[in-house]
């Protein structure tokens, strides 16, 4: 599934932040959507809390540098880090160039048996950032 | 009717205080207390700030600024090593990210916050314009450095004006692809950047440059900009973080790896003249962090040399990227260099990325 030229995969789930969870029983994979890495441009510097780390939806699990931008990366489930992607610290633009590969980031075992509650399914998300591309083409006429 | 913001002057502070103002300033924003802000900003003493994901250690020549009083902090945002001293500017944007206007791509965020700075330069008389990705320049020498970072749904987009600029401690007191350069090459790197003094030919009062860059960024973000003060809740916010912008665990507190910053230099003969090449790699991550480029060969436009360092300047030092980039850059900007290709810049680049044992004193860290 696509949304413009960004690649949708229907077997994951989709935060409001550009996030995708890949289910696995009460584990989860996640890192930053095609579109999501799109917004943020090249990245440049990626630091990811460590294994063992506690992470809370909606709140930070590291930073992220693109341009001379430094952002939050923002968790899309809570849970406990099993394992955090540390190729991304050495090769930052993994991101960029395979988000749903080579550039995931964290694999969280969940807090919560429900954790897509407040996620969106492939269709909902692909309706959203196409939203959000009406938004940005708005914007360009307007400015 | 258009929006008001507040307009905040915070006048010279120490650099941990204007690190803790805008993390503040920042949080503030993001929960809805204070308006949407344009703060301008000085630093007493002089300060070398690095960027958010930098280490003191690779960027900062800390003996220098030890016994010169130059304080050194970490900024909240990204980007490189500055130097600060008292007759700099420094101007920030705190706002809502869904407030009308401000475009959602990072690029074009930067591009507007940019030419807010462009318009209030052109009320001073000077012809500025905006160098992706985060520059401003002026014939191609840059007067202003912009970056920024965000906390919730607010951000801050800050950027430099370099009104009369001390380039020489700059050059000391910061960690640049210079050393082990000749004199005359010294000169030409300061040449890259410039001031307002040097612009205009001399210096408007600061009063008068922060109102011309007041009315820019009103004009731009079509805004009424009334004089305002920092909140109760924002003071006792100030004090409370001062501290730990204070603390050394602040300042070193990057994670960024070791070994990861090394300068190389390379020259290679073209039938148009020889190119001198000197890059600060990081070679961890495969990136060119700056570079600096010269020689006795003649380009045109004269500016090309400077566009092509920019162009390089955090890019990919894979060997097929570096190709890429040199030619994509000369195709676009129709440059002519007789006697000197496209691919004779990639070679010099080349040769530099692929020395080995010229790595500097990082090596030991």
């Amino acid at each position: 599934m696509r949304a413009g030229k960004w690649q949708i995969p229907e077997t994951l789930f989709y935060s409001h932040d550009n996030y995708w969870v890949k289910l696995d029983g009460d584990e989860a994979l996640l890192g930053l959507t095609e579109y999501g890495q799109s917004t943020t441009g090249d990245i440049l510097y990626l630091e990811l809390v460590p294994a063992g780390a506690v992470i809370r939806r909606g709140e930070s699990f590291g930073s992220i540098e693109s341009g001379k931008w430094v952002g939050s990366l923002v968790a899309p489930v809570s849970g406990i880090v099993m394992e955090s992607n540390r190729e991304l610290e050495t090769s930052p633009r993994n991101v960029n160039s395979d988000p749903y590969g080579e550039g995931w980031m964290l694999r969280v075992k969940l807090h919560d048996p429900c954790a897509t509650e407040g996620l969106m399914d492939a269709v909902a998300y692909q309706q959203w950032v196409e939203e959000q591309v009406r938004r940005e083409q708005e914007d360009e006429v307007v400015s | 009717m258009s929006a008001t913001w507040r307009l905040l002057d915070t006048g010279s502070l120490p650099a941990a205080a204007n690190m803790a103002l805008d993390k503040v300033i920042l949080a503030a924003r993001n929960q809805g207390i204070v308006p949407n802000t344009l703060r301008f900003l000085q630093f007493s003493p002089h300060c070398v700030l690095v960027g958010y994901h930098q280490a003191v250690e690779l960027e900062v020549e800390e003996e220098y600024c030890r016994q010169h009083g130059i304080e050194i902090n970490r900024r909240l945002t990204g980007g490189g090593n500055l130097y600060w001293d008292e007759g700099q500017l420094g101007w920030e944007v705190f706002a809502r990210k869904d407030t009308p206007g401000i475009p959602v791509r990072l690029n074009d965020m930067y591009r507007l916050m940019c030419e807010c700075a462009v318009a209030g330069l052109a009320r001073l008389g000077v012809r500025a314009r905006y160098r992706p990705a985060n520059d401003i320049e002026v014939d191609g020498r840059k007067i202003s450095g912009t970056g920024g970072t965000e906390s919730g749904d607010a951000f801050l987009y800050q950027g430099t004006l370099l009104t009369d600029f001390d380039v020489d401690t700059m050059v000391r007191c910061l960690k640049l692809p210079v050393q082990k350069l000749e004199d005359k090459q010294v000169k030409s790197f300061k040449e890259r950047v410039t001031c307002l003094r040097e612009v205009l030919g001399y210096l408007p009062p600061m009063e008068a440059i922060k109102q011309a860059m007041a009315e820019g960024f009103a004009e731009v973000l079509g805004v009424k900009l009334e004089p305002g003060k920092l909140t109760r809740e924002e003071e006792q916010m100030l004090a409370q973080e001062l501290p730990r912008f204070q603390s050394e665990k602040w300042t070193r507190g990057t994670r960024t790896l070791p070994r990861d910053n090394c300068l190389s230099m390379a020259e290679y003969k073209t039938p148009g003249g020889l190119i001198r090449v000197s890059l600060r790699l990081d070679r961890t991550r495969s990136r060119i962090k700056s570079a600096f480029i010269t020689g006795d060969f003649f380009a045109y436009p004269e500016r090309s040399i400077l566009d092509l360092e920019a162009a390089l300047k955090n890019s990919s030092s894979r060997a097929s990227d570096v190709l890429k980039t040199v030619r994509e850059f000369f195709a676009r900007n129709e440059v002519r260099i007789p006697g000197v290709e496209a691919d004779d810049f990639y070679h010099a680049l080349y040769l530099a990325i692929n020395r080995t044992g010229d790595e500097n004193e990082q090596v030991a860290l």
